[in-house]
């Protein structure tokens, strides 16, 4: 008799126990609008390296202004961030920041899939800083309930950075050069002369960088999608990007950098002609290779067909309000005090390298001061022009992160097997249609 | 109700040992007793059972529920077995199914047979300072995955690289470990077998010195050879420890994700992608979980399959 007792009443507990932890489970379901307003208190901000450290040098003056709020600035370290943050939200926001540090390849999908992750900031007044950064960002920070969930921190105007001596020894004039068919001649002409390498590139796709096929078609004003969310991928325009990369291929002209730290130790080793990067590489070539001093001068990227436009948007990042954070009104102030202020955003490019995309910032002497590491070049100044320019906001969607995956494996394709361009992009394009239920535009 | 059986504890102790002959629902009426003989057992695997119901089991059906659903976190709906459907017709399903198959054919008979042929050296009294070279063989399965990947990841950088610059001491060109479809391929290999191979030595040496000695002196006596006695008597013992292995190196080959993850990223152009970073992708980068549930189902349902053949072709036939 006893046992039958004893065993019912472990399994009353057993299924006690059970039933309370599914509740829980349930509890934790769709809580992510279930922060709540406080504007005291302390908040954590999760952020990476350099930025993260920018974003520290604004702590004590802000804390000084704001006596009821302290900051905690962590760096979780990329790629970290963006498992972490994922976790979080999928979990209903248990445990994440009040403030998150979210780039424009990750905001569209956050905000796509986790509806209440990411707070409401028009509704905090977001909307008033509409128009004071940069071109074309705004759109970027809105969800698909037309309010904004995110202020731009940081963009990054197109450049192309080049090895002044290289050019020299081989005789080419970077001002006769317009577009990617001179770079390509003149890439041909250093190899000749120096024996380095016009650009690097992973080849085998495991970083899934596809940054520089991505800027040929920026420059183009197209990306894997167009603004209503059609794939784009196999356009005349991406195929036009993708061959200009066979092109260079063909010549000899990339070098390999897969593995781990391959580039650095090329660029170290002075083995590449060029680097065709963002603002933020201003300040890392500075600080890397300090001993490369005088070598190195910025041009404005060559376009990527003949009398095509020469700048575009890379990509830019955003500080944002978890949906999850009890103390929403306190982070807004945080992201408010380090975002809107030209003082302290510029404080922050200066101990975090992160361009601003504030408009008021670029007032700032520095933008137009010449810089001792390019030969007293002007060096910052055309990637401020170039914002003012035509320069247009990226749709990255929901799905960039496959879609980037596909054209990866269609570059690899090129450059490994030699694949065509149009039939590798088509095969990309086709796949990311099927896996993600979008249309391909006509 | 936590502190309940330690409360009763003393009480029970001593009559728990009648409790089996039925007296003590009558010394102590209306008070029933939480520890008797029949259900220590239970408050025993009690910890087990909850830790199985939290973490296995409350996931296994929440995701099976999660593979009939697509959309986010707040706004999931049913939708059948669509993502099934969309699996069957997904080429990168596909191509990863495959290329964890290439692995599972080559690497595990590889892995398997290097490990015998060394537990057989191992198991040698001819051989000198054995425990130090068993120490040797089984210390890289010490190794976190991550970390092995990480060094081999150096060694077989194409152009600073360990194992090219030892091969241009033979005048070997330098070979493209990471950036080659093919070569990726054999350095995943490498790495796993790297890996696993000590540990599964380690365990033919224990299956090989459960084998009676007499049956290889007695075959000696008939005038059967090393080869001989290797077919006829080791391999027979060995067999139960064989199909532990081989079974445990499929399910192990076919959750594949760490080292390509860290070596190759599951390139270069896919040739190198299993099906557990494929699952990994679809959750964690693509925030796909549905697709990533039936995905995880698939691959369960292969290993199922599997082993379930594994263990009816190689099991004991009675």
């Amino acid at each position: 008799m006893s046992h039958r007792l004893s065993r019912r009443r472990l399994l009353q507990l057993a299924t006690a126990s059970a039933a309370g932890l599914g509740l829980a489970a349930c509890g934790d379901n769709g809580s992510g609008g279930a922060g709540g307003d406080s504007d005291s208190g302390k908040i954590t901000v999760w952020s990476w390296t350099t930025a993260a450290e920018g974003l520290r040098s604004v702590v004590p003056s802000f804390e000084r202004d704001n006596p009821g709020i302290k900051v905690d600035v962590q760096d979780v370290g990329n790629p970290a961030i963006w498992d972490k943050i994922t976790v979080g939200l999928a979990s209903g926001g248990k445990g994440l920041a009040d403030v998150l540090h979210i780039g424009v390849d990750y905001l569209p999908g956050y905000l796509d899939k986790f509806p209440d992750g990411i707070a409401d900031l028009s509704r905090l007044g977001a909307d008033k800083y509409k128009d004071a950064f940069a071109k074309g960002l705004w759109p970027t920070v809105m969800g698909k309930d037309k309010a904004a969930h995110a202020l731009p921190w940081e963009v990054n105007p197109l450049g192309l950075f080049y090895r002044h001596d290289h050019f020299e020894k081989a005789g080419v004039d970077p001002d006769g050069i317009s577009d990617w068919n001179d770079m390509i001649s003149a890439g041909s002409k250093i190899l000749d002369a120096t024996g380095v390498r016009l650009l690097g590139l992973d080849k085998t796709g495991a970083t899934q960088d596809m940054d520089f096929f991505q800027n040929l078609m920026q420059l183009q004003d197209v990306f894997y999608f167009d603004q209503d969310g059609k794939i784009t991928l196999a356009s005349p325009a991406a195929v036009k990007a993708l061959t200009i990369i066979k092109r260079l291929n063909d010549a000899g002209l990339i070098a390999d950098t897969a593995g781990q730290g391959t580039e650095k130790r090329l660029l170290s080793q002075g083995k590449l002609a060029t680097y065709a990067e963002a603002a933020w590489a201003v300040e890392y070539l500075a600080s890397t290779f300090p001993e490369q001093k005088g070598k190195w001068r910025s041009m404005q990227p060559p376009a990527a067909v003949p009398g095509g436009k020469r700048n575009a948007i890379v990509n830019s990042t955003y500080l944002t309000v978890s949906g999850s954070s009890t103390r929403r009104k306190a982070a807004w102030q945080f992201i408010e005090y380090a975002l809107t202020k030209p003082a302290q955003i510029n404080r922050m490019f200066a101990s975090g390298g992160v361009f601003p995309a504030l408009k008021a910032a670029y007032d700032d002497p520095k933008f137009s001061a010449p810089h001792p590491f390019y030969g007293g070049q002007k060096v910052l100044k055309p990637f401020v022009e170039s914002l003012s320019a035509d320069a247009r906001a990226t749709n990255f969607t929901g799905d960039y992160a496959r879609a980037l995956k596909f054209a990866s494996d269609a570059q690899s394709q090129v450059l490994l097997k030699g694949a065509d361009p149009a039939a590798a992009l088509k095969k990309a394009a086709e796949q990311l249609a099927q896996q993600t239920g979008r249309q391909q535009a006509v | 109700m936590s502190l309940a059986p330690s409360e009763h504890a003393p009480a029970t102790a001593t009559p728990a040992g009648r409790g089996a002959t039925g007296q003590t629902g009558r010394t102590r009426p209306g008070h029933r007793r939480l520890l008797t003989r029949t259900s220590v057992p239970y408050l025993l695997i009690m910890p087990a059972v909850l830790g199985f119901a939290v973490f296995k089991a409350y996931p296994i059906v929440a995701s099976l529920w999660i593979s009939l659903t697509t959309g986010n976190g707040a706004g999931r709906h049913f939708t059948g077995l669509d993502n099934y459907q969309r699996l069957l017709n997904d080429p990168l399903f596909w191509t990863a199914l495959k290329n964890t198959a290439l692995i599972l054919v080559v690497q595990v008979p590889l892995m398997l047979g290097l490990a015998l042929l060394v537990a057989l050296g191992l198991n040698s009294t001819k051989v000198w300072l054995r425990p130090l070279w068993r120490l040797g063989v089984f210390i890289p399965s010490l190794t976190g995955l991550v970390a092995a990947g990480v060094m081999f990841s150096v060694i077989l950088n194409r152009d600073a690289g360990l194992l090219n610059w030892v091969l241009s001491l033979f005048g070997i060109d330098r070979v493209n470990w990471l950036g080659s479809p093919f070569w990726a391929r054999v350095g995943v290999v490498l790495v796993i077998t790297w890996h696993y191979t000590g540990y599964n030595a380690v365990i033919y040496l224990a299956g090989l010195q459960g084998i009676p000695q007499e049956l290889y002196e007695a075959a000696k006596v008939d005038g059967a050879g090393p080869i001989r006695r290797f077919v006829s008597i080791t391999l027979p013992q060995l067999r139960p420890i064989l199909l532990l292995t081989v079974v445990l190196s499929t399910i192990g080959t076919l959750q594949l994700f760490d080292e390509p993850y860290v070596l190759t990223g599951g390139g270069p152009d896919n040739a190198t992608l299993t099906v557990t970073m494929y699952l990994y992708n679809n959750g964690f980068k693509y925030f796909d979980f549905g697709y990533a549930s039936a995905l995880a189902y698939a691959l369960a349902l292969i290993v199922a399959v599997l082993g379930f053949l594994q263990v009816r072709l190689m099991g004991e036939r009675k």
